[in-house]
């Protein structure tokens, strides 16, 4: 392949569309021949971090009876304070903008000590209680040192971890498998105006954020998870009997749908703006079967059945101009 | 053969150029954009949701095509049933034309043309033939064949490869109980050719057209030949088509041969990959060791699963540091600097969300078991167990 590539290098400078620096320039890094283990690499010690910190999961919980609890205790904490140590010691301190360390194990060091964190603090919750029977400060702890941990060394799979403990603290499971299969925590009404709430706060959280110059790379984590909140709790009740909450939770999800449709074009994010029209689709259609709901079709299925693949290749139609006006704006 | 003009394929592959120079940083986006605009190019579409959108779109198209064709015979001739899907892959053979004709290429339209064409087919082969699988993948596989050869459609690449393999197979049950037997060695021998076949002729290419077709087969030779003697493969395939069934105490023939080839293979990849700087090797070699290490556990519990978790997070990190230690300061060769010309590192923007769905937290409201409270740690642990 590579003689194709250099072959089209060739010709797009005797094409004049490159000058010949930038020629030269091509070369010479193409004569180095590099073969980049950068994305591999990082993507086996995340893979260590996983594996590891899950192993360590399992082992404590299926040995709990024979192990000493203090041991276990011990161990954790030596394992916890020896990684934090090797990131504080080598970290830049906090600063408000992207920082990366400079060593890339560090990052997943991070992780892991962020993790063993959240199952010491389970572990010692579980035994010793010093939470009392407080179960929800036993998981603000975690999400507090999670969120310390994100802010102050600049990683983003900690911050996931931190909003799903947040979420978790009002009683919401916000992780991705869960969101999926659309648990029956947003049944419940009250926990749906909780998942609204929190759906807001992460927003007004991230535009707080943009005008101090916080860690501004982080809105699309936060946004990302509000999207998903709002519009999975908005839809779930859009089915309610009840006529009062299926219209306030059409007009909630036609605000957020507003609202990230702004926000994606803003962010340049494919990820939110096609979740978006997912969610607005889905919504519409709720919507539409709503208002039929009492009509009687017997008289006019015929034309129900003409109208609906219109319906569909229209919906098509309108999907691929949505994305690709999109692609043109983000681009341009 | 190609039914492209081949001016608007060579300016194709300068687009290609000039989109990976902008990435790296070579060029700038003014001049990325005048060599879009001053080279004309096929109707086609890069972003994958708008040619899946289009592909549907396409789909509807074909179907209601063959829906009319269906409603004016049906009313005529009972024999229609015979010969209808024939009719189909007709449209969807003329269709194809007629898209490609018009330039259209990896835009969605023609991806269903193509594809429903091969489908029916192999249905219109299937029904003259009352399910005869040899003679229904012997044709498949000319047509589809045909469609890359004519159309350069990497995914007809990909369908003529499945059923090669298919005819394979089905060629060697026509030889009863010993083709069963030997299977698994003729299919490792038939990818190891293919494979160093499709190398020499990739090696040989004048031009670059059929190259993305030719690396697919290439990669899939490698993964067949892997899954081809692979333990687990083997002895569940022999279970199945030959009903042998494997008592305590025993084992099936060759096992010692099928578990080398299982161990071995991986070494063997790892190695060539990282000798030959072969990317794509690299990536089917970490699958590779993924299938090796779940064969072994399959059968055998060498290690509790916990503490293999644990011990292997331990041996993967040494390993991926003292490779990281190593590579750092390398600015030439095998290093580990990020490529400016290649990028590899799309899939680790997912890793945020694996964090989320491995750690993320539960609330401990809903949950009865103790454990599950705070952290999601130790629920965690069980879906770790697909490593």
């Amino acid at each position: 392949m590579e003689k194709f590539k250099e072959q089209a290098t060739q010709d797009l400078l005797e094409s004049g569309f490159i000058t010949q620096n930038q020629f030269d320039e091509i070369k010479t890094y193409r004569s180095l021949n590099i073969f980049s283990l950068n994305a591999e690499l990082k993507f086996l010690l995340y893979l260590s971090v996983v594996s590891f910190t899950s192993g360590i999961g399992v082992l404590i919980y299926e040995n709990i009876d024979t192990i000493g609890h203090i041991a276990i205790l011990a161990v954790l904490l030596i394992v916890i304070a020896i990684c934090f140590y090797y990131c504080f010691k080598n970290s830049k301190g906090f600063q408000k903008t992207e920082t990366v360390f400079e060593h890339p194990v560090l990052e997943y060091l991070v992780l892991a000590a962020n993790i063993l964190t959240c199952i010491f603090i389970g572990y010692l919750q579980f035994q010793y209680k010093p939470f009392g029977d407080n179960y929800g400060l036993a998981t603000l702890v975690p999400t507090l040192v999670s969120f310390f941990c994100a802010y102050y060394f600049d990683n983003k799979s900690v911050l996931t971890i931190a909003v799903t403990g947040l979420a978790a603290y009002i009683g919401l499971s916000v992780t991705p498998q869960t969101l999926l299969s659309n648990n029956d925590f947003y049944a419940s009404e009250s926990l749906s105006y909780s998942a609204v709430m929190l759906g807001i706060l992460l927003i007004l959280w991230t535009i707080y954020s943009r005008r101090i110059a916080l860690k501004t790379h982080f809105a699309l984590i936060f946004l990302t998870f509000a999207l998903h909140i709002i519009s999975i709790a908005s839809i779930s009740n859009m089915v309610s009997f009840d006529v009062f909450t299926w219209i306030l939770f059409t007009v909630i999800l036609a605000v957020s749908t507003f609202y990230f449709y702004k926000i994606s074009y803003q962010y340049k994010a494919i990820s939110l703006y096609i979740f978006m029209i997912i969610y607005a689709y889905v919504g519409v259609n709720v919507f539409l079967f709503k208002l039929f709901e009492n009509i009687d079709f017997s008289e006019i299925w015929e034309l129900f059945v003409l109208i609906l693949p219109i319906y569909f290749i229209s919906s098509i139609v309108l999907f691929i101009k949505l994305i690709k006006n999109f692609h043109k704006e983000i681009t341009a | 053969m190609i039914i492209y003009d081949k001016n608007i394929l060579d300016n194709e592959a300068l687009d290609d150029q000039a989109a990976a120079l902008y990435s790296g940083g070579f060029i700038s986006k003014e001049q990325r954009k005048l060599i879009e605009k001053e080279l004309p190019s096929f109707k086609k579409q890069n972003n994958i949701l708008v040619r899946l959108g289009f592909f549907l779109l396409g789909s509807f198209l074909y179907l209601s095509i063959c829906g009319v064709i269906s409603l004016i015979a049906l009313s005529g001739n009972d024999d229609f049933l015979d010969i209808c899907c024939y009719l189909f892959a007709i449209v969807g053979f003329v269709g194809a034309a007629l898209l490609a004709k018009r330039n259209y290429h990896n835009h969605g339209l023609d991806d269903a043309f193509i594809l429903g064409g091969l489908l029916t087919f192999g249905c219109a082969i299937a029904i003259t033939t009352e399910g005869y699988e040899m003679v229904i993948a012997f044709f498949v596989s000319v047509a589809a064949l045909y469609m890359f050869l004519r159309y350069l459609h990497v995914l007809s690449m990909l369908v003529f490869c499945f059923a090669v393999t298919t005819l394979l197979f089905f060629g060697m049950f026509e030889f009863g109980e010993l083709g069963k037997a030997v299977l698994p060695f003729t299919a490792m021998i038939f990818a190891a050719v293919f494979y160093f076949l499709t190398k020499r002729v990739i090696k040989n290419l004048n031009q670059q057209y059929y190259y993305n077709g030719l690396l697919l087969a290439n990669s899939f030779c490698l993964i067949l030949f892997y899954l081809s003697c692979n333990y687990l493969v083997v002895r569940e395939l022999s279970a199945e088509l030959l009903g042998t069934e494997v008592k305590p105490g025993t084992d099936i023939t060759f096992a010692f041969f099928f578990y080398a080839f299982t161990i071995v293979v991986p070494i063997l990849y790892l190695v060539q990959a990282l000798r030959t700087k072969d990317r794509i090797m690299l990536w089917i070699n970490f699958a590779v060791i993924a299938f090796t290490i779940y064969t072994i556990r399959y059968y055998h519990s060498v290690l509790p699963i916990e503490i293999g978790l644990t011990l292997g997070g331990i041996v993967l990190f040494t390993i991926a540091y003292f490779s990281i230690k190593r590579l750092k300061e390398k600015e030439s060769g095998l290093t580990f600097k990020p490529d400016r010309i290649n990028h590899s590192d799309g899939f680790l923007n997912a890793e945020a969300l694996i964090v989320a769905s491995t750690f993320g937290m539960k609330p401990e409201v809903k949950t009865d078991s103790p454990m599950e409270f705070g952290d999601g740690g130790f629920s965690g642990g069980g879906s770790g167990g697909t490593f």
